[in-house]
């Protein structure tokens, strides 16, 4: 029997069991209605009025805010409190109405109907008023070409695809990095929930064997390293389907109620979070297998999880700053530690701030790390797998298997 | 006597059975964990078609000894073979194995855990599948082939765990201590099925404490004391060979004394009224008769060869 279909039954187990058991099912579809609720509720019960004050600097920016907050108010029921309300302030020049945005008085600044200064563009709130800004002014332009009498599609297509209003930020940053970082924000909190919540599975499947002696058994006609690659791919599929699940979920539900415009991704983003959540997962359940063979009970089971879970949040951590900060010294030296990479990396590569060859040497820095991790874990498994009783030692683990 | 006749086989080289069925082999293994000695010479043979009890105190290396056959511990030196050539993990899956602690999937379901442990050694889902129905039916389990094995007695769970070891129809069955904890019952059918099995050409060893069950169904043994095997072979055989006697007595009355003045007295063992000794094989029990007699009442006396556990004893003495 080849070792590929002996890992194939291990990984088929493992989606099988966990697949049916209750606490599965139960916690999968707590968090799909979760979800589902979390992003239905506040568009249906309208959660208030976002209130922002924009500079005007110069002529024909009223039409613009005016458009914008008709625009954002479009999906209120009549009667209903506003969603949104546009305030314009008029400034002489634009340092002005700048040092006011710095002292936080102002979201954005219009600049005669054709210009735009936002602070970043990585928040939500900032989001949401440059996009309505943008679409204010779109239409703004679709009724001076209906007003022309202008009606080529051309134009009406040009306007509706393009921005109109030229952005520039108080950071820095490129525009158009606005999506991309919420976007692989989104993708870092998923792939942080995942290490987490699979590598606890891995922690807990692991330490279960261990627990109910079964392992020997196993270990009697199956290689260590064929029942962790196993347990790995059976989890992480499964994990990939919740995720999965939930995530469409989401999207559904986005879409059925128009909470959110939902940005546009292109595929080498979306290419990119996925290589990336993959190699971050497989990096971390090799992690928590290995520490789950170290001990015999589910008891000690979160002890040895514990300094996982802080390489995790660090990773996480970094990555937030790079998220404002993506060429900052953190985020570069996030980059070549391979338990930081899968956060950070991804977070610069979609705000387009990484050089080539830095992604390509955490790829394959963090990939030579996994690799040399299940060797290195396949090994403390096999030692730590048939020692029982109290916590097993790294050293003792190592020891006790000879490769 | 002399000190070295059990470390013989006792049919051994130049003796008349050739051994020409012995697939399984273990050769002078050592093995030591920090400053205790698990293994120290360990040598042993086990033949296809038949059963060897492997007999031994507790922490003399049973267990240590079957995990080298499986790659569960690795020797420091020495070499296990099957059929002279060193172990692969594809012969392995050609193996059964009973690990003294017992241990299965406790959430699945005992039939489809049985169906699983087979494709894991490589049968084909339906070759498992009816296996796994086929040993159920066999240990009366059919009626509960679909109930989690947590929810099955104890009983239950070891024929489960019989099961486990027998699924994959292998070729040879190494089982830690698969009598401990079981009513007489389980324990025939237990007995039963090793037999069959070694009737099958298979080669069956197991471990066990159970003295008088191991002399009835086995035909050879192999004693294990401090990490090296110090009796093994043919059961009848050794019993002839040794160089020891069983005497028995029963008597009316305390004879604390009974055996003072006999010859050749290695073991005395007393309980109400029945006296044994183990005495070397040339004493001349007559005068002790003669001199019973006087004593008292004599209920019972016998003079035989020794039996298992008197070779135990004296092994591990």
């Amino acid at each position: 029997m080849t070792s590929a279909r002996t890992v194939w039954q291990v990984a088929l187990r493992e989606i099988r069991e966990h697949g049916r058991s209750k606490s599965f099912l139960i916690t999968t579809l707590v968090t799909f209605l979760l979800v589902g609720a979390l992003v239905t509720v506040p568009g249906l019960i309208g959660g208030g009025t976002s209130e922002y004050t924009v500079a005007s600097v110069g002529e024909g920016n009223e039409p613009i805010a005016t458009a914008a907050e008709q625009l954002g108010n479009v999906a209120d029921e009549p009667g209903a409190e506003p969603s949104v309300a546009i305030e314009l302030v008029d400034f002489d020049s634009v340092e002005a109405a700048e040092t006011a945005m710095d002292e936080g008085e102002l979201d954005a600044t219009l600049i005669d109907g054709s210009e735009v200064i936002v602070e970043s563009v990585g928040g939500f709130g900032e989001s949401e008023l440059l996009a309505l800004l943008q679409q204010g002014a779109a239409s703004v332009q679709l009724e001076a070409i209906v007003a022309e009498g202008g009606e080529a599609a051309a134009d009406v297509i040009e306007v509706m695809t393009s921005d109109p209003l030229e952005t520039t930020t108080l950071s820095g940053q490129e525009p158009g990095d606005e999506t991309r970082g919420a976007v692989a924000y989104a993708g870092l909190l998923l792939l942080y929930l995942a290490v987490l919540l699979y590598g606890n599975w891995m922690l807990a499947g692991v330490t279960e064997e261990k627990s109910n002696r079964v392992v020997e058994v196993l270990l009697s006609s199956v290689k260590p390293w064929q029942i962790l690659a196993g347990k790995i791919i059976g989890i992480g599929t499964l994990g990939i389907a919740q995720f999965a699940g939930t995530i469409l979920i989401a999207l559904i539900a986005l879409r059925v109620t128009d909470t959110l415009e939902l940005p546009s991704l292109d595929a080498a983003l979306v290419f990119n979070l996925i290589v990336w959540f993959i190699l971050g997962f497989l990096l971390f359940a090799v992690l928590y297998g290995a520490a789950g063979s170290l001990v015999s009970r589910m008891e000690d089971a979160q002890n040895v999880a514990f300094p996982m879970s802080m390489i995790a949040v660090a990773g996480f951590f970094v990555s937030i700053a790079a998220l404002s900060d993506p060429d900052g010294t953190a985020a570069v030296i996030g980059t070549f530690i391979p338990f930081t990479a899968p956060f950070v990396v991804p977070v610069r590569a979609a705000l387009e701030a990484i050089p080539a060859w830095q992604y390509i040497a955490a790829v394959v820095i963090t990939i030579a790390t996994i690799v040399g991790l299940v060797l290195v874990a396949g090994r403390i498994y096999a030692g730590g797998l048939l020692r029982f009783g109290t916590r097993v030692k790294l050293r003792d683990a190592w020891r006790s298997a000879e490769a | 006597m002399s000190g070295s006749w059990y470390k013989r086989r006792a049919d051994g080289p130049g003796g008349i059975h050739p051994y020409p069925g012995r697939v399984l082999e273990l050769k002078d293994l050592h093995k030591r964990y920090e400053d205790v000695v698990a293994l120290d010479g360990c040598s042993l043979q086990v033949e296809r078609g038949r059963m060897l009890g492997f007999l031994g105190p507790n922490g003399a290396g049973k267990t240590t000894a079957m995990r080298t056959i499986f790659g569960l511990v690795t020797p420091d030196s020495g070499q296990v073979s099957w059929e002279g050539s060193p172990i692969t993990i594809e012969q392995r899956r050609r193996f059964g194995y009973m690990p003294e602690q017992r241990g299965l999937y406790p959430k699945m379901k005992a039939q489809e855990q049985l169906a699983y442990l087979g494709r894991l050694r490589g049968m084909s889902s339906a070759d498992a599948s009816a296996s796994a129905d086929r040993w159920l039916e066999r240990l009366g389990l059919s009626e509960r082939r679909m109930d989690r094995v947590e929810v099955l007695s104890h009983g239950n769970q070891q024929r489960v765990q019989l099961a486990a070891a027998l699924v994959h129809d292998p070729d040879l069955l190494v089982m830690d201590e698969p009598f401990s904890g079981l009513d007489p019952i389980a324990t025939e059918t237990m007995a039963d099925i090793l037999r069959e099995e070694a009737a099958k050409g298979k080669a069956v060893v197991f471990s066990s404490h159970q003295l008088d069950l191991v002399e009835d169904i086995c035909e050879e043994v192999a004693i294990i004391n401090a990490g090296e095997i110090v009796v093994e072979g043919d059961v009848q055989r050794l019993k002839d060979a040794a160089p020891i006697r069983h005497l028995e007595v029963q008597l009316d009355g305390d004879m604390e004394d009974l055996f003072d003045g006999l010859e050749g007295v290695r073991q005395i063992r007393s309980d109400d009224h029945t006296h044994t000794a183990i005495i070397e094989a040339d004493t001349d029990v007559r005068g002790f008769l003669s001199r019973a007699q006087q004593m008292g009442r004599l209920r019972h006396f016998s003079y035989t060869t020794p039996s298992l556990s008197d070779l135990f004893r004296e092994a591990v003495r």
